[in-house]
């Protein structure tokens, strides 16, 4: 905090425009890192310590930036190297028989990543909606913690941010999350988005009151805005987190298009961003999800490198605990959206890194998104832990062609209602076909699945 | 002028014409090659972002007394054409995109000077903003510089923007539209907030209201009655274009 109210003072243009845009380029330039669409997940080692290498030096010269004291954060590379020795190997989340460690993997790891199902704080109508959907992903048998949906209503009044309807919403999401976990019998799973709907520190701090049952063993995600931006409301989030002893982790969308530049700057960031997470919010666990500017999705040939070169820069250097978010542009009941997903989620596991499943059709429409793609996202996850990189990029060089041509004007697909029976939380028998024709493609590819 | 210049032949012998009209057709050579050259340097100064060649090149438009408004139609806004075909295809990325939009502002700011009051070349005026509750601004800073590339008139009011503010400043600058982004589900309501507020002060008419962002669509502007809503940068500029002529066309 003192170095938020210390730091150089600059504009919010200046920072963006003159130093990170400009220094990330330079930067780029300089370390010669260069974009290659023939290789999606590449192999080559010293490109991954090349980005790290990259990355370290730019957030010493550029540091992060602070909204409300329009202030630069920065700090000396011993600081940095000091909290990445620091930062914690592994955390505990969930309770009881549902309680699990998250540990680090590196590239290529057998070790099981770890699968943080859901919806990725996607929107949905009601409160039956949201309860239907939460008990569907802790049904999964892969599910190590929840990521809810987000309500956009409460008795029918649509939320407003920063109004008790937001802080009434936060609280029912807390309390509709744990009742899902219950009726599935899985009551010590955590929820690790905090609460979508709480998108402000106070709706947060309302809802953090043990009677509506969130844990110390729940995962407190906590967004850094891009490029590098955080501000007074996020950080009172952290420090209410961190007053309780609870974990943050942080969560950042480096826009590939955006100031981060091309490919190979949104690489470069995007291992930044989780130097400044782990300084400046003290974060325990790092959620990159990382999208492309056109398209919200994180499943184009760019994006997918984007994932594996950073994962495999930060598994390979560092012990940090980091789980890909992945976004599709199709939506459920599509062969596209299942395409994309598992394209996404290779590129992180077989990198070293976790997953976070999934935002689906851009994650912006109004219950379109069901607890089948996070199911199939963990299969896919599960089963090519392990797997050696280039035989991975051969399957997602395979898996582009089957979607790529779609991806200016994807297939929206259905809403939840439409293609599950809700009541049931069964998917509809289409779906099922769709589902076991791509799980088949995928094996033909030489994935190999565990169930 | 024909007539004159037949009367000029008559006086004078043959060679004389032949010199004569050499002579003129050099002089116009000249003339066009020197506007050509200006529009060329105007064009790539916005295409390389350079805006302090911008301000060079839109200075010597005047001092060599070319028509400001082909400096602007011929240089200018073909160099901020390509720039957003660059973008749209992500041959160069967001700050190359703001860059290049503040270089054509700052030609516009010398050129419009020159140009007299009633013979007006802006397309229209915006005033856009990220709503209220909602401080993401990247999106809405794309379009407000494809817009401004286009050659409205953009008064970017910033993110978590009071709904009055909007109504006040769009009163203050003569707007046509009112551009409204939203990233997040929560804060889409408040774009349904400028609505109400224009009905309950009586200017609904007297804007096009745009809406746009994360979460919105189609379906969500017709429900809280906005004027047009638009998925992508450039698709904004188009349909901003045709609800400006459509509004023009009424009036």
């Amino acid at each position: 905090m003192e170095k938020a109210l210390t730091g150089r003072p600059c504009s919010e243009r200046d920072y963006t425009l003159k130093i990170f845009a400009t220094r990330l380029k330079e930067i780029v330039k300089e370390r010669d890192i260069k974009y290659n669409s023939e290789a999606p997940i590449p192999s080559d080692n010293s490109l991954a310590d090349d980005i790290f290498k990259a990355a370290f030096d730019f957030c010493v010269e550029v540091g992060a930036y602070c909204k409300d004291t329009e202030r630069i954060i920065k700090f000396e590379e011993d600081e940095i190297k000091e909290r990445l020795r620091t930062a914690p190997s592994k955390a505990v989340f969930g309770e009881g028989q549902d309680a699990r460690t998250l540990i680090p993997r590196k590239p290529e790891d057998k070790t099981p990543p770890w699968c943080f199902l859901g919806a990725g704080g996607g929107p949905v109508s009601s409160e039956e909606t949201f309860l239907s959907l939460v008990e569907g992903y802790a049904s999964i048998p892969e599910t190590n913690s929840i990521t809810t949906p987000a309500l956009t209503s409460v008795s029918g009044l649509r939320i407003r941010p920063r109004s008790p309807l937001e802080a009434l919403g936060a609280i029912r999401n807390a309390v509709l999350a744990r009742e899902a976990m219950r009726r599935v019998g899985r009551p010590g799973l955590p929820i690790m988005n905090t609460l979508a709907t709480a998108e402000s520190a106070i709706s947060l701090a309302i809802a953090l009151h043990p009677k509506y049952g969130l844990r110390t063993t729940d995962g407190y995600m906590i967004a850094i805005m891009d490029p590098m931006i955080v501000d007074f409301d996020r950080l009172n989030k952290v420090c209410a987190v961190l007053s309780l002893n609870a974990p943050v982790g942080a969560c950042f969308d480096p826009l590939m298009g955006g100031y981060s530049g091309g490919p190979e700057g949104t690489a470069v960031a995007n291992v930044a961003y989780h130097f400044i997470a782990a300084l400046v919010y003290q974060a325990s666990w790092h959620l990159p999800f990382p999208l492309h500017i056109k398209y919200v999705c994180s499943s184009t040939p760019e994006l997918l490198w984007v994932i594996s070169t950073s994962g495999q820069a930060i598994s390979r250097n560092t012990h940090l605990l980091s789980l890909n978010l992945n976004y599709t542009a199709a939506g459920p009941l599509t062969e596209m959206c299942l395409y994309e997903t598992a394209a996404s989620v290779i590129a992180a596991v077989v990198s070293g890194l976790s997953i976070e499943a999934l935002g689906v059709a851009t994650n912006k429409y109004e219950d379109r998104m069901t607890p089948m793609e996070p199911k199939f996202s963990a299969e896919v996850a599960h089963a090519v832990a392990g797997m050696k990189r280039n035989e991975a990029n051969e399957i997602v060089k395979d898996l582009l062609g089957k979607y790529m041509d779609k991806i200016t004007d994807p297939p929206l697909g259905k809403k939840y209602q439409e293609c599950f029976d809700v009541k049931r939380g069964k998917p509809s028998e289409k779906y099922v076909e769709i589902y076991n024709k791509v799980k088949g493609e995928l094996e033909d590819l030489g994935v190999r699945f565990q169930h | 002028m024909r007539q004159l210049n037949k009367h000029a032949y008559a006086c004078l012998d043959s060679k004389k014409v032949i010199n004569i009209v050499a002579f003129s057709i050099g002089v116009v050579r000249r003339l066009a090659l020197g506007e050509e050259e200006i529009f060329g340097k105007l064009c790539d100064a916005v295409v390389a972002c350079d805006i302090r060649a911008v301000v060079e090149a839109a200075n010597e438009a005047i001092e060599k007394g070319v028509d400001p408004v082909k400096a602007i139609e011929n240089g200018l806004s073909k160099g901020a054409r390509i720039i957003g075909d660059k973008f749209e295809k992500l041959e160069i990325f967001l700050p190359e995109l703001l860059i290049a939009a503040d270089a054509m502002k700052a030609g516009l700011d010398i050129l419009l000077a020159k140009i007299p009051k009633d013979k007006t070349l802006k397309k229209g005026t915006v005033v856009c903003g990220t709503v209220k509750g909602d401080i993401h601004e990247i999106g809405k800073k794309i379009v407000a510089a494809l817009l401004r590339a286009d050659g409205f008139e953009v008064y970017d009011l910033g993110a978590d923007v009071p709904t009055s503010k909007f109504i006040e400043e769009a009163g203050k600058v003569g707007a046509d539209i009112i551009g409204l982004s939203a990233l997040m589900s929560s804060t889409m309501a408040a774009q349904k907030d400028v609505i109400d507020y224009l009905k309950a002060v009586g200017e609904r008419e007297k804007y096009i209201v745009m809406v746009g962002g994360g979460p919105t669509t189609q379906e969500w502007a017709s429900e809280i009655g906005a004027d047009g809503y638009a998925k992508t940068a450039p698709e904004a500029v188009e349909l901003a274009l045709e609800l400006v002529k459509r509004k023009r066309g009424k009036s």
